[in-house]
Parts: C-alpha cells; sequence; structure tokens
C-alpha cells in the first residue's frame, strides 16, 4: 500500500505540482523573512518565564492543532474574508499574529518534529498546504489595499487601511508636542500599555501591533498603533485582574514630524531614520474596535481635555493591572508559567475564531495532549540552544543545504523550514494529516466565562452568536469589493458618498461629508490649537 | 546538548518504529503517538545521570528542579559580593576625575548629558516585590541580566536608569525603556560593579542600529565607576 493511500476516510488525492510549487514559495517566503527576523529584530529572553521551553511546547501545538483549527474557521467564515474584516479594525489577526506567527509556528513546528525523527518532509501533507493556503488567502484580503502578500514584500511596509479610514484618523486626531499636556498623557499611556502587553503575552510583543506608515505631508508621517487582549477576554490570567480595563483592543493612530518610518516589519515594529524619539509624536488619537464594532469606535474623541483625561485614566487602571497581574504570575509554578507562555503563542492567532464565531476554550486556551507529552524534554539549557540552532545558526540536520547554496540575508547553506519533495507526485509516498483534535489541558485557573466586548461584557456562547450573526455593513455585500481603485473612478457617485458616510459616521471633523475630499482638504478642517 | 536529546529521541523512534513492525505510515502518527511523557522523562533523567547540569535562564526553572540545574548565584538578598563579571567588559585605569571604566554596551537611545547614578542589581521577583512594596530608591541605576519586559514590570518606570547584561536595543527591555524615557544600555558587558557603587553611563553615544548588529558591527558606549 503506497503511504498516501493509508488514511482511507480522505478524498482521493488533490496534490497537485502548482500546488507544490506555491505552497513551497510560501513556505520559502517564510524561511527568509523569519531568519531576518529572528536575527535582527530581538533576542528574546526573560529571568521569569522559561521563554524557550514555552515557545518550543507552543510549536508542537501548533503543528498538532493548526489544520483542524483553521480547517473550522474557514468553514464558518472563508481566511480571504476574515482578510476583509481585518482592515476595520485593531484585532489580534494582524502582526504578529497572522502575518507571521501563524505558518511560522505551524513550520517551526514541523521542522522540529523532523529533527526529532517524528516526521518527514512529506508527512502531513494536507495540513501544511492547507495552512499555508488559509494563511495565504487572509493575508492577501488583508493587505488587498496595498497589493503584497506580507509587510516583507513590500520593502516592510502596511499601508492596509483604505483612504476613508485614514481620512477619519487624520481629521479627527489632535495635536501635541513634547511637554504639553495631551503629549504627556499619550507617552505615559503608551509606555504603560507596552509594558502590560509584554506581561499579558508572558514576554512576547504579540499584544502590540504597529501598522502603516502613511504620509501625511512632505514633513509626516502617521503610524497606527494596536494594543489588544487587555481587558478579561480569551485568556484565564487576566480574569479578575483586569476587570477594571473597559477597553480590550485600543487603537492610536500617530503623526510623527521630522522622522521617516522606513521599516514596518511582520512583527509589527517599526524603525525610523532618526531614530523616533517622544518629541517627534505631533499628534494622536483613541480609538477601540473589535470583532462586533462597526470598524473603529473613537474613544474620548470629543476634545482634546477629554481625551487627555482618558488617556490619564487609562494608563492609572493599566497600572494597576500590571501589578496586579505581576504579583499573580510571580506566584506561579513553572508548568504553569509554560502553559501560559505557549497558550499566548499558540492562540497568537485565535481571533480568527473570533470573527468567524466559532472561538472554544478547549481548542485556543488548552495543551493537546500530543504537545504535552514533550514536555520533560523542555529544560532551559536544551530549549535555549535547540531554540538558537532551530532560528538562528540553522545547524538541525533537515536545515542544512547544498554548499553551493546562499541562503537570502545569511549567504549560508541553510533553509529554515524544508520544502514538500515533488517526488511525492510520482510515488504517493507520503501521508496526509496529523486527525482530528485530541483533548487538551491546561495547568492554569479555568477561565471565567466573561468576554469584554464593544457591546459589553458577554458569555462566549453570546459572544459567538453575535460574532455569528454580524457582518460590518462595509464588509456586506454592497460594499465588500468597491476598492480604492474602483473608488478612484467613481468617488463622485452616491455609493462612494454613503460608504464614505459610514466610515464617517463617529468623526467629530468629517460626519456626513462624504468621498471627494483630498488630503489637503482634510488638513485645512483638522483642530489646530496645542495646549 | 541538543545532539544528545535528539539523539536519544530518534533511537527511541527507531525502536518503537522496528517494534510495531508496520510501515512508516502507519506509524507516524499513531504508533510514535505511544512514545510517552515518560519516555521522554527518562531521557531527560539519563542526561541528568551522566553528571550534567542544566543551565538556567528563568528562576522558576532552578528553584524548582535545584538539583538539575546549576546553581544560582547572586539572586538572595546579600549582594555584599556580587558582580557581574563579563570576560570582554572593556576596561580602563581610573581618570583625574576619578571615574574607572568598567564596561561598555549598547545605547538604546542617545541623550543630551551623562547620566549617574547609584548602581543596585535586581535579579529576581524576590527582589522586584520588595522594591514594589518599600519603592525604588531614588537615583537606582538598574543593573539587570534581564533583556525581557517582565520580570522588572512592575517598577521599570521608578529607575534612573538600566544597565542590562544581555538583549539588543530591540530587545523588550530596550523597546520599554525607550517609551518610558529611560536611560538604557542593553548588551552591556561590565566587570566589577558592586550593589552600590556610583556608576557613570556614557548615554550621550549614538544609538546601536539594526545595521550594526546585522553587520556584527560595534557602536559601543562606556560605563564607569566612581572609584573608592
Amino acid at each position: 500500500m503506497a503511504l498516501g493511500e493509508v488514511n482511507t476516510s480522505m478524498p482521493p488525492s488533490r496534490i497537485t505540482y502548482p500546488q507544490l510549487l506555491e505552497t513551497n514559495a510560501l513556505i520559502q517566503q517564510l524561511t527568509d523573512e523569519s531568519y531576518w527576523l529572528c536575527v535582527t529584530r530581538t533576542v528574546q529572553e526573560s529571568k521569569l518565564f522559561p521563554v524557550s521551553p514555552y515557545m518550543l511546547l507552543s510549536y508542537f501545538m501548533a503543528f498538532y492543532r493548526y489544520p483542524e483549527l483553521v480547517r473550522k474557521v474557514d468553514r464558518h467564515l472563508p481566511a480571504e474574508q476574515i482578510g476583509d474584516r481585518m482592515r476595520n479594525m485593531g484585532i489580534k489577526c494582524a502582526n504578529p499574529a497572522m502575518g507571521w506567527g501563524l505558518p511560522s509556528f505551524y513550520l517551526l513546528g514541523r521542522e522540529y518534529m523532523i529533527n526529532l525523527g517524528l516526521l518527514r518532509p512529506q508527512d502531513a501533507l494536507d495540513d501544511l498546504i492547507d495552512v499555508m493556503d488559509f494563511w495565504k488567502r487572509f493575508q492577501l484580503g488583508w493587505h488587498r489595499n496595498d497589493g503584497h502578500l506580507a509587510n516583507s514584500n513590500y520593502g516592510h511596509r502596511a499601508q492596509i487601511l483604505p483612504e476613508r479610514r485614514l481620512q477619519v484618523f487624520h481629521a479627527d486626531m489632535y495635536e501635541c508636542r513634547h511637554g504639553d499636556a495631551l503629549h504627556n498623557a499619550a507617552q505615559a499611556f503608551m509606555a504603560a500599555a507596552s509594558q502590560y502587553g509584554f506581561l499579558i503575552s508572558c514576554e512576547s510583543r504579540i499584544s502590540l501591533c504597529n501598522s502603516g506608515p502613511y504620509k501625511l505631508s512632505d514633513t509626516r508621517e502617521m503610524i497606527v498603533r494596536d494594543y489588544m487582549d487587555l481587558s478579561e477576554s480569551d485568556f484565564p490570567w487576566l480574569d479578575e485582574v483586569a476587570r477594571d480595563l473597559p477597553y480590550n483592543n485600543l487603537t492610536v493612530p500617530m503623526v510623527v514630524e521630522g522622522c521617516h518610518i522606513y521599516l514596518m516589519d511582520d512583527w509589527g515594529s517599526f524603525e525610523s531614520e532618526p531614530e523616533f524619539k517622544s518629541h517627534h509624536m505631533v499628534g494622536v488619537g483613541l480609538y477601540t474596535s473589535d470583532t462586533l464594532s462597526e470598524g473603529y469606535l473613537p474613544v474620548a474623541m470629543g476634545s482634546r481635555e477629554e481625551l487627555t483625561n482618558a488617556l490619564t485614566d487609562l494608563t492609572g487602571k493599566i497600572k494597576l493591572a500590571t501589578s496586579r497581574l505581576w504579583k499573580r504570575i510571580a506566584g506561579w509554578t513553572r508548568d504553569q508559567m509554560i502553559d501560559a507562555g505557549a497558550i499566548t503563542y499558540f492562540a497568537i492567532a485565535k481571533d480568527i475564531a473570533h470573527v468567524a464565531g466559532c472561538y472554544e476554550v478547549e481548542d485556543w486556551m488548552m495543551v493537546d495532549e500530543r504537545a504535552e507529552r514533550f514536555r520533560p524534554l523542555l529544560n532551559d539549557e536544551y530549549a535555549n540552544a535547540l531554540l538558537g540552532e532551530l532560528v538562528g545558526t540553522m545547524t538541525n540536520p533537515s536545515q542544512r543545504m547544498s554548499e553551493y547554496s546562499m541562503m537570502m540575508h545569511a549567504d549560508t547553506p541553510t533553509r529554515m523550514y524544508s520544502h514538500i519533495p515533488y517526488a511525492v507526485l510520482d510515488g504517493g509516498d507520503f501521508t496526509r494529516t496529523v486527525g482530528p483534535l485530541r483533548p487538551g489541558a491546561s495547568h492554569l485557573a479555568p477561565k471565567q466565562d466573561r468576554y469584554t466586548t464593544s457591546q459589553g461584557v458577554l458569555s462566549l456562547a453570546e459572544y459567538n452568536r453575535r460574532a455569528r450573526e454580524f457582518t460590518p455593513e462595509v464588509c456586506g455585500p454592497r460594499f465588500r469589493h468597491l476598492c480604492e481603485t474602483w473608488l478612484k473612478y467613481h468617488h463622485r457617485s452616491p455609493l462612494a458618498h454613503e460608504l464614505y458616510c459610514l466610515e464617517q459616521r463617529h468623526s467629530r471633523k468629517l460626519a456626513g461629508r462624504g468621498a471627494g475630499l483630498s488630503r489637503a482638504d482634510i488638513e485645512g478642517l483638522r483642530d489646530r490649537a496645542v495646549d | 546538548m541538543v545532539e544528545a536529546f535528539h539523539s536519544a529521541v530518534k533511537d527511541l523512534v527507531r525502536q518503537r518504529f522496528a517494534a510495531a513492525g508496520g510501515d512508516w505510515a502507519s506509524f507516524v502518527f499513531e504508533g510514535a503517538q505511544k512514545i510517552s511523557a515518560q519516555d521522554f522523562a527518562a531521557i531527560d533523567r539519563r542526561i541528568l545521570e551522566l553528571g550534567h547540569r542544566y543551565e538556567w535562564s528563568a528562576q522558576v526553572s532552578v528553584a524548582e528542579r535545584p538539583a538539575a540545574y546549576k546553581p544560582a548565584q547572586g539572586l538572595t538578598d546579600d549582594l555584599t559580593n556580587f558582580s557581574f563579571e563579563h570576560a570582554e567588559a572593556i576596561v580602563a585605569p581610573v581618570d583625574a576625575e576619578g571615574w574607572e571604566q568598567r564596561g561598555v554596551g549598547d545605547n538604546v537611545v542617545p541623550f543630551d548629558a551623562m547620566l549617574v547614578g547609584t548602581a543596585r542589581y535586581v535579579r529576581s521577583s524576590a527582589m522586584v516585590l520588595d522594591y514594589l512594596t518599600r519603592g525604588v530608591p531614588s537615583g537606582t541605576i538598574a543593573i539587570i541580566d534581564d533583556s525581557g519586559g517582565t520580570l522588572t514590570a512592575p517598577i521599570l518606570e521608578q529607575f534612573k536608569g538600566v544597565l542590562c547584561a544581555g538583549g539588543t536595543v530591540r530587545s523588550h527591555l530596550g523597546i520599554l525603556t525607550r517609551e518610558y524615557g529611560i536611560p538604557c544600555f542593553m548588551n552591556a558587558k561590565i566587570s566589577g560593579i558592586r550593589e552600590g557603587d556610583t556608576v557613570r553611563l556614557e548615554t550621550t553615544a549614538r544609538a546601536k542600529t539594526a545595521e550594526a548588529y546585522q553587520q556584527g558591527r560595534e557602536m559601543i558606549a562606556r560605563v564607569w565607576r566612581l572609584a573608592k
């Protein structure tokens, strides 16, 4: 019996040469970018969390569970439509979640398994193809406006948002200057929220995401910064300690002057020339959004004073939550820390299930039993060394290439993630899938049934029900395909006016103005005064 | 370490595959699944029985399994005789003003003036909890070997400056100190700085760039101790 025929419950082979070519190209893109990100962007370590052990555990979890989970989500709402939704909100479907995390964690798990002798590159092919295909369709939908698969393909840039949303951010934001009350409040908020984000995410940066830049003038650019999963929602460790935080996601559009953002990577972090300092920030706004909101909703954007006070109030609440959460975490066992970290990583893309209305705690907040068995291997030294080999030196046997090879960014004969061998098309010597989800468990406290949303605190069943029944108007059948190219030629049409008015309905400056405004028009409508 | 573990796991897989007697396809997601946590724990035990003790990176690891990890030093309240001793610390004799160079680091953000303060090691959650309870003394330049942003999360804002013995300027601690406007050196290679020493940081130096890291090019800022 050929290996590919083992699982008789599967449909006949649908694997084709073009499919393998595309999948391998996607794998290679992630190989190139993952190496660059891992080597140049950070050295992630912690004396508090066993970071490398939890990362490795999360890779096993991703390998065993992502294929079934993305199929489940895809059945409820196709990946490209989730990508469409993501252009209208700042939730954890952006970077680094979908731009890098989902496919890379899966591929890292696969590569790890290959080097343990538990897998061959031609095993679990349906799983691999499905994960890569889901990722590609999501990315293309999400990046529809800039026309790239990922930030890396755009020279590290992320121009995700449509003009109508950029105009609202641009028009409504308040000017600020280093040392004034709003600037101080915004800076304090962003520092506290960033720190809280690292703590929520067990030392990872996945609660934060920057996108852009967008050009506002010859000297000004705008970046959009999302802070995600701040309140009681999916993570059990935020139950009670984060109850005072009224928003689960906050988005800060921020204008920088005299500072060019020349790099926005697929982890959602940026570089600028000259080095960004707080005095470069000259404008700021504040919004919230989620699966149930009609796009971005302004938070305290009625006046400069209201915004200043709201940022100060949120900073105080975040600091209190930080202190409470830190004390909780400091009392955890190693297993609890590893679970929380691994779940944070594994669940990096969990919000796709919220958008689709099929989120389940058992799917995303548990360690699969097939992954759990590897825990005794994951001491600190081995985990650090293996991670360094897996994403840095690429010295694992599966990662070595012909001596003639020169990997992108490294010039070494290496490849982080193994390609699928094309010979599977000839002999059928491959396997299809790891199979359905198996039970999982966690050492953490059970999740309380409280989910902070833009429609209040909901039970999960209610949250899922509302998500399934909800389609943002701009993503509905009338407007979904009205892209920037269509608008270029139809901006005077009633339909374009209606679409822009939808986006402008909560705007202080643009409500009811519709389409056809230029960037200069928007600039002319802005509030000018600073403190 | 990686080779030792992976060789042991591969041996185990080979044995179980041979014992199963079928083909790979019938083994890979069923038979291999029977390799259990107990099997992996046995590999861990064998490594330790050979006399190896693991390097630790998270305190909880060594705290829960002290027999499996190398001993932790400098984590208790008694820091009288403790100092980071980096083999590549660049040192220089005492100058005319009494400053003795004791190392270098990667500057996160340049400031207009040098920074002077009191060195205090912050290395454990117990130390953080203590500072959280009593408050961080003013003028503290925290010496930390954790480039993460979580260990010192509740007290970071109270530091006058940070000397971090790990990471890069893009590490989480570097990002946070930049956001808080706290002077910080990452990847600090220092020697002989003790608890309570007066230290000076060359915070006027250029920030280390992403290109410098990628090209392996040094962009260093100096660290001095006031001679006793």
